[in-house]
C-alpha cells in the first residue's frame, strides 16, 4: 500500500514588494505571483516523510493541490521540479472569492473525493499574503482529523503513526500522531532547488484540473457565495497626531527634551 | 433575549492572560448595553486557584467548562467543548486572544460551526445592530482590512498588546458550571517530550520602551538601545529591518504577528516606519521619534518628531544617565 501524503499549496502576490497607488489600493498589475514560502516548507516536510519512510522500502506518493486560475498550474508545475509527484489544480469561477473556510471546505471535498485513502495532510501554517493561519486548523476540522500547528521538523515516521517537533513561544515539543493526521508548518524559504530530473518531471506531468462538479460539493459552500466573512473596506493604516516638530537643535539639547518627556511620563505615573 | 458577547479566557499558571483582560477591558470601553460574559476550559483546581481574578473583571457571566482532562491543552477536544458550549450559548459575538494556542483552535472550532473568522485583529467596533466590525492588518502588514461576518456569532481572534488594561467595572458575576459530554472523545495527539523555553518578562506592556531601526546603521550603535534601556528600567525593542540585519533578535520585533505595544511612552530611534510597525505602536499613550529624515513615516505618526541623529541623541542621553 502506497503511503499517500496531499499537500496543499496557495499561489500568493510577493508581498515585499508591493506598491501604493495614488488612491491607497494596492498596484496588483505587475506583482510576482509565487508559492506562498510556508508552502515551500510544506513540500520539504513530505520530502522528509518519504526519505524515511523508502529507507523501510515503503512506496510514498505526493500528491500537491492549489485552488486557483489557470495561471496557478505554474506553481503546481514548480512543486512539481521539487519532488512532488501528482499535481491538482482547482479551478472554478465558482471557488473564486473564498475565504478560509469555504477553502478549507473546497480542498477538504477534494481531499475526500480524490485521494480518500490519504495518510497525511501537510500545509504551510500560513500564506504571506493574509496571514490568518486559519486554514489548516479548519481543513482538519473538516476531515475530522487531529492537527498539529507549528512544525518545524520531522523526528520519526512509520505507517501507523509519525512524530513531529512543535516549536512554540512557551516551548519546543515532540508529538506523536496516528494517521492520517494533518501537520502545518512553520519553515518557510527552505530552499529546495529542482534538478534537471525533476524540471524534466514537471514538464512530463499532467496537471489534473477539477472543477465544482467533479467535487460533488454543495455549490453554496464555496467561493463568495460559501465565505461568511466579507472585507468591507482595505486601507492604508496611518496614525493621527499633532505631531510637533523639532529641528536644527543640538544633541544635547534633544536629550534634555526627551528625559524632560520621561520625566514627565513618570510623574504621571505616581 | 439579552445581546451578549462572549470571551473565551485563556488561562497560564492559574491567571488570566494579559490579553483576555485587554479585549473585556475594551468591551467595557465599548458603551453598550450588551452583557459581556466569559468562558473557561479548565480542570476544577486550576479554576479554585485563579478564581480570585475571575470574578474581579467585570464579567456578568462565567461559564467554567470543566474536567480533569483539560489540564493540558488539546486542541480538538477543547474544540469540541467549546462548539457543545456555543451552540447552546448563542452569544452575538465571540472573541478570543490570537495567541498561539487560540489560533489554533479558533479556526477548528469556527469550522466545527461553519461559522466566519477573522484572525489577529488589532481593532474592534461594534455596530447599533450588535454586529463586530474587526480591523487587521493583511498583506504582510502592507495593508489593513476591516471584516464583517455574515453568520454569529461574529468571532475574532484579537492581537496581544492591542488594547491596553484598564481598571475593571465592579459587577456581580453569576458563576455557570458546565460539565461537557465527552463521551465520544478520543485523545489524537500525545506529547512524548516537552522542552520549556525560559520566559523573558512580557516586554509588550512596560511603561517606556526605547525602540532601533536601521537608522542606527551598525551593530555596535544599536547596543546603545540596550544601555539606555536598562538606564531607564526601560525595555528595548526593535524594527523589522534591525532584527533582519541581525542587530536585533526576533523576539524583541514590534508589528510582527502577535507583538502590538503600548507603553506610556514609545522612543523610536532610527526607525522609519514602515506599516506594521506603526500598527504595533498604535496604543502608544506617546511617541517621540528620533529620525535624520523629516519625511520619514514615522514623523507625522509620532506626537513629537526630532529631526536630528539618533545615534548623537542615544550617546548624549546615555553620558546624561550614567
Amino acid at each position: 500500500m502506497t503511503f499517500k501524503i496531499v499537500v496543499c499549496i496557495k499561489q500568493v502576490p510577493d508581498t515585499s514588494d508591493i506598491k501604493w497607488t495614488e488612491h491607497n489600493t494596492i498596484q496588483r498589475d505587475g506583482l510576482d505571483s509565487i508559492i506562498n514560502p510556508f508552502d515551500i516548507g510544506a513540500i520539504q516536510l513530505a520530502k522528509n516523510v518519504r526519505f524515511l519512510l523508502e529507507k523501510m522500502n515503503l512506496d510514498t506518493e505526493i500528491n500537491v493541490v492549489t485552488m486557483g486560475p489557470s495561471q496557478a498550474s505554474d506553481i503546481l508545475k514548480n512543486a512539481v521540479a521539487m519532488g512532488c509527484d501528482k499535481a491538482f489544480l482547482l479551478s472554478d469561477k465558482k471557488f473564486s472569492g473564498a475565504d478560509t473556510l469555504a477553502t478549507a471546505y473546497t480542498l477538504s471535498l477534494f481531499i475526500k473525493t480524490q485521494i480518500p485513502d490519504f495518510n497525511l495532510v501537510i500545509c504551510g501554517q500560513q500564506a504571506i499574503d493574509g496571514d490568518t493561519a486559519q486554514t489548516p486548523s479548519s481543513l482538519a476540522q473538516k476531515l475530522s482529523i487531529a492537527q498539529i500547528t507549528n512544525v518545524i521538523g520531522l523526528k520519526e515516521v512509520n505507517k501507523v503513526y509519525s512524530v513531529w517537533i512543535k516549536d512554540s513561544k512557551t516551548s519546543t515539543e515532540e508529538i506523536k500522531t496516528g494517521h492520517p493526521a494533518l501537520i502545518a508548518t512553520t519553515l518557510k524559504n527552505t530552499n529546495i532547488l529542482p534538478n534537471i530530473n525533476g524540471y524534466i518531471k514537471a514538464c512530463k506531468t499532467k496537471i489534473t484540473v477539477l472543477n465544482s462538479s467533479d467535487l460533488n460539493i454543495d455549490i453554496n459552500k464555496i467561493g463568495l457565495v460559501g465565505s461568511p466573512t466579507q472585507v468591507k473596506k482595505a486601507y492604508k493604516f496611518e496614525i493621527l497626531r499633532n505631531t510637533t516638530y523639532i529641528e536644527n537643535e543640538s544633541a544635547e539639547n534633544c536629550s534634555e527634551y526627551i528625559i524632560d518627556e520621561i520625566n514627565k511620563c513618570r510623574v504621571n505615573d505616581d | 433575549m439579552t445581546n451578549s458577547i462572549l470571551v473565551y479566557i485563556e488561562l497560564n499558571n492559574n491567571q488570566p492572560l494579559n490579553v483576555t483582560k485587554e479585549i473585556i477591558s475594551k468591551l467595557h470601553n465599548c458603551n453598550n448595553n450588551m452583557q459581556i460574559n466569559g468562558v473557561v476550559i479548565t480542570d476544577l483546581q486550576s479554576y479554585e486557584l485563579s478564581k480570585n481574578i475571575l470574578l474581579n473583571i467585570g464579567l456578568d457571566n462565567l461559564y467554567v467548562i470543566n474536567d480533569s482532562i483539560f489540564d493540558s491543552f488539546q486542541t480538538c477536544i477543547y474544540s469540541d467543548a467549546l462548539v457543545d458550549f456555543l451552540k447552546q450559548n448563542n452569544p452575538d459575538i465571540f472573541l478570543m486572544g490570537a495567541t498561539e494556542k487560540g489560533r489554533e483552535l479558533a479556526p477548528r472550532t469556527a469550522s466545527a460551526l461553519d461559522i466566519g473568522l477573522t484572525a489577529d485583529c488589532t481593532d474592534i467596533t461594534i455596530t447599533a445592530d450588535y454586529d463586530l466590525l474587526a480591523t487587521r492588518p493583511t498583506y504582510g502588514g502592507k495593508m489593513m482590512a476591516t471584516i464583517v461576518s455574515k453568520t454569529k456569532p461574529n468571532f475574532a481572534t484579537i492581537r496581544p498588546g492591542a488594547f491596553k488594561i484598564s481598571n475593571f467595572p465592579s459587577r456581580e458575576t453569576n458563576v455557570v458550571f458546565i460539565t461537557p459530554d465527552l463521551s465520544g472523545e478520543k485523545i489524537l495527539t500525545n506529547i512524548l517530550k516537552c522542552e520549556n523555553k525560559i520566559q523573558k518578562d512580557d516586554w509588550t506592556c512596560a511603561e517606556i520602551i526605547v525602540s532601533g531601526g536601521l537608522g542606527l546603521k551598525t551593530k555596535e550603535n544599536f547596543e546603545l538601545i540596550y544601555k539606555l534601556s536598562e538606564l531607564l528600567n526601560a525595555k528595548p525593542a526593535a524594527s523589522r529591518g534591525a532584527v533582519e540585519m541581525g542587530w536585533a533578535p526576533e523576539s524583541i520585533q514590534v508589528g510582527q504577528t502577535g507583538s502590538s505595544v503600548s507603553p506610556k511612552l514609545y522612543l523610536a530611534f532610527g526607525i522609519s516606519g514602515a506599516m506594521q510597525h506603526i500598527v504595533g505602536i498604535t496604543n502608544s499613550d506617546r511617541i517621540i521619534a528620533i529620525n535624520t529624515d523629516k519625511s520619514a513615516p514615522i514623523m507625522n505618526s509620532a506626537d513629537v518628531a526630532i529631526v536630528a541623529d539618533a545615534v548623537s541623541v542615544l550617546k548624549q542621553m546615555i553620558s546624561t544617565y550614567k
